[in-house]
């Protein structure tokens, strides 16, 4: 497990940083994805940039009712952060699922939405929560919405050269009610499904429904249907039923070893079911 | 691994057929491909520069076409190798008329071999299909602007 | 000078920590990696990626013109050398040459092709990929039923019909059992390929001494000495001249009982160039090439009476081999085949082995060796019978036990169980688990809708391996005991265990026998060079025959201390005790110390002794051992997803005496979690070409800490009448317990679904198919 050769260097600004990658090195953040495919010898970049201990890249803050978190944030800060748990609660228990202990104290949350894995936890979370994913070049900043930032599988907006910088989240209150219900692979602790909910309610109707849809498919989707069909109801169990059931509906499954795609549809279903009837519970 | 699907084609049957064989056409289409080169009838030698995620590898190949029943269909056969693995497998292509334009459907059978397919059971389909719905919107794509 | 400090209080059958913990956690203990030597080049392997090819051609310049490549090697250079051994011995057994690289074709994913050696590991990695081989694929077969169909691929030319060998065994009157039973109940049981996982990958540092003609080997290795024997044939040296080390070796589970090509070929590298040479597996090669464990498929039929009581068994077990023989492979399924009865009095047995050759890699022993597939199939059978007959499973089982005055009890296979009370552990499970209660609980949960599932397993083994003439390479174990002129305890067993724990329990026996402290015991093992010939650590062997061969040392040199006591202290009555020997008559003591003093400083022997206190004595069991015990397991099935979530776990395990119930304790945690590994989600698994498809623990599901259930473990204690500690073993008793208990509890759960078999893996899609179609899927 000895990947090729290759160049390191640690960026101590973000100047510094993006120099190297607009000279065509690969940054390196957590190394969650990137150090196994390099010691598999998958991947074999040249040049390696480590961005993890940049500082302009690692924060998490409240500005004008939004949090922005910056890139390099790890998952356990994440997962503890006081200011997450109360005002965006549903990032900070999307990132106390993802793969294990150690996974969680090394990989970051700009290093698992620049990789765009299809199987990864934090985008159905970026998808509900109608992140805004913010990027900076040599040329200057951009800021994607979550939905525009996933393409496909393992594949970004991110143009070459840019790296992320922050991910905006809104700042939700005691009226949105959350969930993230994950049936996790048993070897790699990735998502066979992941379903992250966010949901508000008004005057006894549900208001809104956002539902990101993670492991399902290529790449992570809103599953659409199951808002439309939420929104303006009750938000009984029935409701809940007839919603979820359009969790995975025009949806091209993945297969693998772990779970077909008929499995995946049908676990997509159930844990949609759970994470609206868990979202609901919640909402004060 | 069974890969099947099936992909409209902006243009008549026949066109759509000889563009699935076409060097040039399917060069531009192929996602990564570097090279392309006729070796022989039917016969065509690959080169192809994959990148998915931080992934790239250089595969080298063979192409041939059997079975040919133009306008309907023929069967495509691939082998490839690469650091990251190998790869072979052949799928019968058929190209139906479908009112305003055709249909390519494909039903085949690749194997994967080496380190992708140790290492890689979770990348495998989806990549797969990825690939082809890349090259089915590159042909789509050059085919409507081609008229 | 220094002295022996005694203590009085018996440390047998105490919670001891583990003496080589301190080291092993502080990473300050030396595995094969941490071994360093000047002038040591590194080696890396290039291995096949087909599973059947031919090798038209290797081009090795690439490589060579790679600046700090010193050598590569290929098969032609090393077609003298080896083959890699098989110890195994069965009539008209197949054995394939197994060359340690390959020369015209490659028989599997992984099969070493050639070997590159350069001043530093990185250069010899990078090295390897510039090896070009120019491979022409052919047709593979990895399923040992497809193997076995005709037509298929054969995985050496020579033997079209991939048998490697049949066996077969017969006990009592098969035919007429079932002829005149009331009820016959028939299944397939599949033990899936797994992988063994040990924590540390294998490595070896081998470092040739052209002036001596020594060759000294470190290998992380259950069996340094068997090694060391094997080592010297296959590559034509003196066996004197060769030394093995095992030092610190981080696990086995039975892939280190083993000697591999990469063992003999490093030796040939160190010669070729004459420096040292390094190899170090990686978790991919470890996967690919190291061997893999069970690889079943069983086809059972039992025979009973109405009432319950099994009358015989039929057993026809495929054995996947895969490509060659590793040094037990076509021995492990006749375990299984010893072991078929498991506790119950099946008089009359039938079982037939097919062993069938795949382009998969070797399967050899992994924990449990044969017994856990026994075990598992047995204790599945007794479940689909008592479902057959509408019967309890716990009362089937006690019906069906020989009772504690019919031991020594001989088994329709040949074998005699040593001691039991079979029923004792079952019924203290029972109690543990308050069994009716659970019973009416799981009713109510049926009645709300709940899948809740209560599985029972009543394992047996075979242990402590064994008497000679039924191990292939010997089954004594060695030890020697000195007493050093300082008076401090040198134990040096033969066994050589690689994560067992027996540096303590060794000290604890030897430190109860002179009456002295455990921090005067130094317990050595694992070098060649050190430790007198021995047969390692395996089977759960270790403490029963190696403890014991301590054990009759001690005694030896028990009666060397008393003849320098008496001489010392003018008496003729004297006894050892409390790191003393004292005279009986005045109560005058001399020192373990003193005496130790006396006897190599020799100014006056008694008659007829040699000096010094040093003891040697090689054991040989007469016949194995037989633990036992009871598992119980309560899970519940989620109907929506098809998740298994087990809600208890009780382990009630009968090992003969227990020297230290930590380590105990241990050995049942672990190889519990082992079982539920197999039974819930792993599975080594090669597509229809032959590619092993989980080649890395991202696809490899072994099981996670979260989620091991809390072990609840408790014991009961028929000591063995094999050796006089009284011990029998249970280094694998947990992994054989567990997956039937597991897997009886998950059909349980399914049962009013009307489900009466369940494969494993258990996955949650498996069990999601089977509640929707109310079937094995």
């Amino acid at each position: 497990m000895i990947p090729q050769p290759f160049e390191y260097a640690r960026a101590k600004t973000l100047k510094e940083a993006l120099a190297m990658i607009a000279d065509g090195a690969k940054p390196l953040a957590g190394g969650m994805s990137l150090t196994p495919l390099m010691k598999l010898r998958l991947a074999a970049p040249e040049r390696v940039v480590d961005i993890a201990r940049v500082p302009e890249l690692h924060y998490i803050r409240e500005e004008s009712g939004e949090i922005h978190i910056g890139a390099t944030t790890i998952h356990y800060e994440v997962e503890s952060s006081p200011l997450l748990r109360a005002k965006c609660p549903l990032l900070a228990e999307t990132a106390s699922r993802i793969g294990d202990i150690q996974v969680r104290n090394r990989g970051t949350i700009g290093g698992s939405a620049a990789h765009a894995d299809p199987s990864a936890d934090y985008p159905a979370a970026l998808l509900a929560l109608e992140a805004r994913i913010c990027v900076v070049g040599v040329s200057g900043e951009r800021e994607i919405p979550a939905s525009q930032f996933f393409v496909d599988a393992f594949a970004t907006a991110l143009e070459p050269g840019e790296v992320i910088r922050e991910i905006v989240v809104p700042a939700t209150g005691d009226d949105t009610g959350w969930s993230y219900q994950k049936a996790a692979q048993p070897a790699s602790g990735f998502a066979i499904v992941g379903i992250a909910v966010r949901l508000r309610k008004e005057s006894g109707r549900v208001a809104l429904a956002r539902v990101g849809v993670t492991g399902v498919a290529g790449k992570p989707y809103r599953a659409e249907r199951v808002e439309r069909a939420l929104e303006g109801s009750a938000g009984s169990a029935a409701d809940v039923q007839h919603a979820a059931a359009e969790a995975a509906e025009g949806v091209e499954a993945s297969s693998d070893l772990h779970a077909s795609a008929d499995y995946r549809k049908h676990l997509a279903r159930i844990y949609t079911m759970r994470a609206l009837t868990t979202a609901l519970s919640r909402i004060a | 691994m069974k890969i099947s699907g099936a992909h409209p084609i902006p243009a008549a049957p026949e066109r759509a057929y000889a563009a699935l064989q076409d060097p040039a056409i399917l060069a531009k289409s192929m996602p990564g491909c570097e090279r392309l080169e006729q070796t022989g009838e039917d016969e065509y030698r690959m080169v192809l520069k994959m990148a998915i995620a931080s992934i790239a590898g250089q595969f080298d190949g063979r192409i041939w076409i059997t079975d040919k029943n133009p306008p309907e269909g023929f069967t495509l056969n691939v082998e490839g190798k690469g650091k990251p693995g190998f790869v072979k497998g052949s799928g019968a292509l058929r190209v139906l008329g479908n009112g305003t334009g055709a249909e390519v459907r494909y039903d085949g059978d690749v194997q994967v071999g080496g380190t992708i397919a140790a290492v890689g059971q979770r990348l495998i389909d989806t990549t797969a299909r990825l690939m082809i719905k890349r090259f089915f919107d590159k042909l789509a794509e050059q085919l409507a602007a081609g008229g | 000078m220094a002295t022996t400090t005694t203590k009085t209080e018996p440390l047998i059958g105490k919670r001891i920590k583990r003496r080589e913990d301190p080291r092993l956690i502080t990473g300050t203990a030396t595995y094969v990696d941490d071994i360093q030597m000047p002038g040591m080049h590194h080696a890396a392997i290039v291995r096949s990626p087909h599973a059947a090819a031919k090798i038209l051609g290797i081009n090795v310049k690439p490589a060579l013109d790679l600046p700090g490549v010193v050598a590569v090697f290929t098969g032609e250079d090393t077609k003298d050398v080896g083959p890699v051994p098989c110890g195994a011995s069965l009539p008209g057994l197949r054995v394939p040459h197994h060359y340690i690289l390959a020369r015209d074709r490659v028989y599997f994913v992984g099969h070493p092709v050639a070997v590159v050696v350069a001043t530093d590991r990185y250069i010899a990695r990078d090295a390897a990929d510039l090896v070009e081989v120019d491979y022409e694929p052919l047709p593979a077969v990895a399923d040992p039923e497809k193997a076995l169909a005709p037509g298929a691929p054969a995985v050496h030319p020579e033997w079209p019909d991939n048998v490697a060998f049949t066996y077969h065994q017969e006990g009592g009157d098969p035919d007429k059992a079932f002829a005149e039973a009331d009820v016959v109940v028939k299944q397939r049981i599949v033990s899936q390929r797994l992988i063994p996982s040990a924590m540390e990958t294998r490595g070896v540092v081998a470092d040739w001494r052209p002036g001596d003609k020594a060759l000294t080997v470190y290998d992380s290795t259950q069996i340094p000495h068997l090694l060391r024997t094997l080592l010297a044939g296959a590559l034509g040296i003196p066996e004197n001249r060769v030394r093995v080390v095992a030092p610190e070796v981080g696990g086995g589970f039975g892939s280190k009982l083993n000697v591999y090509a990469e063992d003999i070929l490093m030796g040939f590298v160190a010669m070729r160039i004459g420096k040292p040479v390094k190899w170090i597996e990686s978790r991919r090669e470890n996967f690919m090439c190291t061997i893999h464990g069970r690889g079943h498929v069983d086809y059972y039929e039992i025979a009973a009476k109405r009432d319950g009581t099994v009358l015989g068994m039929k057993l026809k077990l495929i054995q996947d081999l895969g490509a060659y023989h590793q040094l037990l492979t076509p021995a492990i399924p006749t375990l299984s085949v010893l072991m078929m009865p498991g506790l119950y009095r099946f008089k009359n047995i039938k079982a037939d082995i097919v062993g069938v050759f795949t382009n998969c890699v070797p399967t050899d022993a992994y924990r449990g060796a044969g017994r856990p597939e026994a075990t598992h199939g047995v204790e599945r059978m007794m479940d689909i019978l008592a479902a057959e007959l509408n019967m309890d499973p716990a009362e089937i089982r006690l019906r069906n036990f020989p009772e504690p005055e019919e031991f020594p009890f001989a088994t329709a296979t040949g074998l005699t169980y040593d001691s039991g009370d079979y029923a004792a552990p079952l019924k203290k499970a029972l109690e543990i688990i308050d069994y009716p209660r659970l019973r009416a609980e799981q009713r109510l949960a049926r009645d709300a809708g709940r899948l809740m599932g209560i599985g029972i397993s009543t394992y047996g083994e075979i242990c402590a391996f064994g008497p000679s003439p039924a191990t292939p390479a010997g089954g004594w174990e060695s030890a020697t005991v000195k007493i050093e002129p300082s008076g401090k305890v040198t134990v040096m067993t033969g066994a050589s265990p690689h994560g067992q724990g027996e540096e303590t329990t060794f000290a604890q026996i030897a430190a109860d026998e002179l009456g002295v402290s455990i921090d005067d015991v130094l317990v050595l093992h694992g070098d060649t060079s050190v430790v007198q010939y021995g047969i390692g650590t395996f089977g759960s062997r270790a403490t029963a025959v190696g403890g014991t061969a301590v054990y009759f040392a001690l005694q030896e040199l028990k009666e060397k201390i008393k003849r320098f006591g008496a001489m010392l202290l003018e008496s003729d009555d004297v006894s050892v005790t409390n790191g003393q020997c004292i005279c009986n008559r005045t109560g005058n003591a001399k020192t373990l110390a003193e005496i130790a003093g006396a006897s190599y400083r020799a100014m006056k022997l008694p008659p007829n002794t040699q000096p010094g206190l040093v003891s040697t004595y090689f054991w040989e069991p007469p016949n194995f051992a037989f633990p036992f015990g009871a598992h119980i397991v309560v899970t519940e099935v989620d109907r929506e997803t098809g998740d298994i979530t087990i809600k208890r776990y009780v382990a009630v395990d009968d090992c003969g005496r227990i020297i230290n119930p930590l380590l105990v304790a241990g050995q049942v945690h672990g190889g519990v979690v082992q079982g539920i590994g197999q039974a819930l989600c792993e599975q080594a698994v090669y597509d229809e070409n032959g590619q092993l498809i989980t080649g890395e623990f991202t696809d490899y599901a072994a099981p996670r800490a979260s989620r091991v259930p809390w072990i609840e473990t408790d014991h009961t204690v028929t000591p063995s009448p094999v050796n006089p500690l009284g011990v029998k073993g249970v280094g694998e008793a947990g992994t054989i317990g567990a997956s039937p208990a597991v897997v009886n509890s998950v059909v349980d759960a399914l049962k009013p679904l009307g489900v009466r078999h369940i494969d494993m893996p258990m996955t949650p899609e498996k069990i999601w198919r089977i509640i929707n179609k109310g079937t094995n899927a």
